[in-house]
C-alpha cells in the first residue's frame, strides 16, 4: 500500500469513483457496463465523469437486461477482459441470478480451470431510505452458499476504494455490495492506487469483553454502540468482515476465544443467512471458550415496507446492538450456573 | 458442392452418428454416467457448423452437440477421443471429467462450453462477441441453441443486445421440432423460429438442416457476413432428433418414418455421392471406418484412469483455497 499524501475526507461514492478511474487507467482490458452508467454517471453517481474520460466503448450503457449485462461480463472475462458491471439495485440480481450462480461462479470449476471469471458486479443494497420492498434488500444470504463467488462488503470509503481495486485485480468473480446508506458517509481516503486484501476482516475497534462481528452499515452502528458502552466500562471489540465470502474465520474465532462473548449483527433477515453461518461457526469453534450463547441482531423476518414508520421497525439500529451487547455481557459464567 | 467437400462432410456426419450410437450402446450397458442427449438425426447441422468454425472462433455448444465438439477437438487439437473420455467422466476428458456431456469445453478448440441451463449462454456469448468487437478481431462468436431456448428471456435479451451493438454473433438455432416433449408450435408464437428473430432487424435465414449442402452453404454465408463486419446473423436449421423421451417414442409413426428414412441427412448425402459416382461399397467403407474410430475412442475412454480425487476441490477459486467446515 502506497500513501502519497495525507488522506483527504471523501464520500464512499467518490472513493468508489476513484477506484474505477484508477482501474480503468491501469487495466486496458477493463470496461464498465450497466444501466445509465455512461453520460448520466450511474443512479448514485459512482461512475460520474468516466464516460467523458474513457468513452462509450469502455463505459457502456445497456438496456434493462440484467442477464445480458452479466452474461456479457462472463463471456468477455472468458476471453481475458476484466469487466465491472453495475446492477443498479441489488434487488435486481434475481434477473441475473443464473449468470452469477451457474456461470460466473462455476465456470472455472466445471471447465477444469480453463477459464477465469475475472469480473466484478457492483450493486447498491440495503435499506433505511424508504426504498420499499424492491429497492432495499440485503441480498448476501441469496449468494452465501455459492462456491466460487467472492462477496465483498465495505463499511467505509477507504476500504471501499481498496477493496474495489482488489476486486478488479482478482481473477475470481466478485459480488461487490455497496450499502446505499453509506454512499454519502465520509472518511479519510488515501490518494493513489492501493488495494485492501480480499478475504481479510479488520478489527475496527479493539476490546476485551465482547466481540461484535458485523459488516457494512452495521459497522458504524457497532462502533457507536461500543463508544456508548465504554462509558459503562464495557470493552467492545468490533470486527468488520469486509469480505463476506470467503469470510475471515481466523480473525473472528481468534477474537471470540479471547473475549469469550460474541454478538453477530446483520441487517438481513436472520434465517439462513450470514448471521446463521457466523453464529454457527463461532458456536462450533469457540464452544469451550464461550461464556454464553452467541447473541444475534438481525432484520425482522419480513419484506422491507415503504413507510419510514414501518421500515424502522424492521431494520436493526444502534439501540439493538447496545441491547445485544448488554445481553451478551449478562450471561452468567458457566461454572456459576 | 464438389465431391471432396461433400465426401469430407459425409465422413464427418458418419463420425457423429457412430459417436452417438456407440455412446448409446455404452450408456445402455451402464458404462456412461448421468444422462444422455444425443445428436442423432442432426448430424448435418453439426457437420456444417464444425466445417466453418476455426479454432480462433468461439462457439457455445447445445445439449446435443457431442458431434461438433468431437469434430472441433479432432480438427484443432488432434484428440476427438478426449470428448468421449469426458462423457465417461475420466481424467483424460477435456475437463478432466468435471463437466461431462453438458459441460465440455476446450477454448483452444474454440469450444467455450455448453451449459445445462438452456439459454444461459445466450447471454454469455454476448461477452465473447463484445470482446472481439472491442479488440477488432474478425472472429465469430456462435451460440448453438435448440428451439426450446427461444422460451428463455436471455434469448431475447441477447438478440436485442447483439442488434444494438452490431456484434459478430451467430445464432445457430437447431429446431428439431420439440423441446423435450413440447412441440415447437405449442411452445412458441411461431413454429418457424426465424420469424421471431426477424424483429431484431439483422440478417436471418432458415435452411433445411438435413440437407448437408444447403446447411453447409448457409453457414458459409453466415460466417462471411459476420467476418465481413456485417453484424449478427440468425440461422435456423429445420431438423429432427431421433431420440424420444425417457419413456420412449412419442411422435407419430409417419413422422418418424419421414425423418429417419425419407429425409435422413446421411442417406440423402449418400444419394448425392452415388450420383457423383460413389459405389455402395465405398459408402459402406466410410460407415465402418467411422465405427472403428469410435470403437477406439470408447476403448480409450474406458481404459483411462478416473480423475484424481484432488480435482474434487480444485479450481473453485483462483485466489482462495476451499475451506473445510
Amino acid at each position: 500500500m502506497t500513501v502519497e499524501t495525507a488522506p483527504k475526507k471523501r464520500t464512499m461514492v467518490k472513493a468508489l469513483n476513484e477506484a474505477l478511474d484508477l482501474g480503468m487507467e491501469v487495466f486496458p482490458e477493463m470496461f464498465l457496463i450497466g444501466e445509465d452508467i455512461g453520460e448520466m454517471g450511474g443512479d448514485f453517481g459512482v461512475t460520474r465523469k468516466l464516460w467523458a474520460k474513457f468513452g462509450e466503448e469502455r463505459v457502456r450503457d445497456t438496456p434493462l437486461s440484467e442477464a445480458a449485462i452479466i452474461g456479457a461480463c462472463v463471456g468477455s472475462a472468458m476471453v481475458g477482459m476484466r469487466p465491472v458491471a453495475e446492477i443498479m439495485f441489488a434487488d435486481f440480481l434475481g434477473e441475473c441470478y443464473d449468470q452469477i450462480v451457474n456461470n460466473a461462479a462455476k465456470l472455472r470449476y466445471m471447465f477444469d480451470g480453463q477459464f477465469r471469471a475475472s469480473l466484478v458486479i457492483r450493486t447498491a443494497c440495503g435499506g433505511g431510505f424508504g426504498g420499499g420492498p424492491h429497492h432495499s434488500q440485503s441480498v448476501e444470504g441469496w449468494f452465501l452458499n455459492v462456491p466460487g463467488l467472492v462477496i465483498v462488503a465495505p463499511s467505509n470509503p477507504a476500504d471501499a476504494k481498496g477493496l474495489l481495486l482488489a476486486s478488479i485485480e482478482s481473477d475470481d468473480p466478485v459480488l461487490f455490495l455497496e450499502h446505499k446508506a453509506l454512499y454519502r458517509s465520509k472518511g479519510a481516503v488515501p490518494e493513489g492506487y492501493y488495494t485492501t486484501p480480499l478475504g481479510s476482516a479488520v478489527v475496527a475497534r479493539e476490546g476485551s469483553d465482547v466481540t461484535v462481528v458485523t459488516s457494512m452499515r452495521m459497522v458504524p452502528m457497532a462502533l457507536e454502540a461500543a463508544e456508548l458502552l465504554a462509558v459503562e466500562g464495557v470493552s467492545v471489540e468490533v470486527i468488520d468482515l469486509r469480505t463476506i465470502r470467503p469470510y475471515d474465520a481466523d480473525t473472528i474465532v481468534g477474537s471470540v476465544r479471547r473475549t469469550r462473548r460474541a454478538v453477530v449483527a446483520n441487517e438481513a433477515p436472520g434465517i439462513g443467512g450470514l448471521g446463521s453461518e457466523l453464529s454457527a461457526r463461532i458456536s462450533q469453534d469457540c464452544f469451550h471458550e464461550l461464556l454464553g450463547p452467541v447473541v444475534r441482531v438481525d432484520g425482522l423476518d419480513t419484506p422491507i415496507p415503504f413507510s419510514d414508520e414501518l421500515e424502522h421497525l424492521i431494520l436493526p439500529d444502534t439501540d439493538q446492538v447496545v441491547a445485544a451487547i448488554r445481553n451478551a455481557m449478562a450471561q452468567p459464567e458457566r461454572g456459576a450456573r | 458442392m464438389n465431391e471432396p467437400t461433400l465426401s469430407s462432410l459425409y465422413r464427418d456426419m458418419w463420425l457423429i452418428r457412430a459417436f452417438e450410437q456407440g455412446l448409446e450402446t455404452e450408456f445402455a450397458k451402464g458404462n456412461v454416467p448421468g444422462m444422455l442427449h444425443t445428436g442423432l438425426g442432426q448430424e448435418a447441422t453439426q457437420a456444417a457448423l464444425a466445417a466453418h468454425l476455426d479454432a480462433t472462433d468461439s462457439y457455445f455448444p447445445d445439449h446435443r452437440c457431442h458431434g461438433v465438439n468431437a469434430l472441433a477437438q479432432e480438427r484443432h487439437r488432434g484428440g476427438g477421443r478426449r470428448i468421449m473420455a469426458e462423457l465417461f467422466g475420466r481424467s483424460t476428458g477435456v475437463c478432466s471429467g468435471k463437466g461431462g456431456s453438458l459441460h465440455s469445453a476446450d477454448p483452444l478448440a474454440g469450444n467455450f462450453g455448453n451449459n445445462a441451463i438452456e439459454g444461459s449462454y445466450m447471454a454469455t456469448v454476448l461477452g465473447v462477441a463484445l470482446a472481439a468487437k472491442m479488440r477488432g478481431e474478425a472472429k465469430v462468436a456462435c451460440a448453438i441453441i435448440g428451439d426450446g431456448t427461444v422460451g428463455r428471456g436471455e434469448f431475447h435479451e441477447s438478440l436485442n443486445m447483439s442488434a444494438i451493438w452490431e456484434l459478430p454473433t451467430l445464432y445457430a438455432c437447431v429446431n428439431n421440432g420439440y423441446a423435450i416433449y413440447t412441440p415447437v408450435g405449442k411452445g412458441h408464437a411461431s413454429a418457424d423460429i426465424v420469424d421471431l428473430a426477424r424483429g431484431y432487424g439483422f440478417r436471418c435465414e432458415q435452411v433445411d438442416g438435413n440437407d448437408i449442402v444447403a446447411a453447409h452453404e448457409a453457414v458459409g454465408r453466415a460466417f462471411e457476413h459476420i467476418r465481413g463486419g456485417g453484424g449478427p446473423f440468425f440461422l435456423e436449421f429445420k431438423t429432427w432428433r431421433w431420440q424420444g423421451v425417457f419413456s420412449g417414442e412419442f411422435r407419430p409413426a409417419e413422422e418418424v418414418e419421414y425423418w429417419r428414412k425419407d429425409h435422413d441427412a446421411i442417406l440423402m448425402a449418400g444419394d448425392r455421392l452415388r450420383q457423383m459416382g460413389w459405389t455402395d461399397e465405398h459408402l459402406a467403407e466410410v460407415e465402418s471406418e467411422a465405427h472403428a474410430t469410435i470403437s477406439d475412442w470408447i476403448d480409450f475412454a474406458k481404459e483411462s484412469p478416473m480423475p484424481d480425487p484432488a480435482k474434487a476441490t480444485s479450481d473453485v477459486y483462483v485466489g482462495f483455497e476451499v475451506s473445510g467446515s
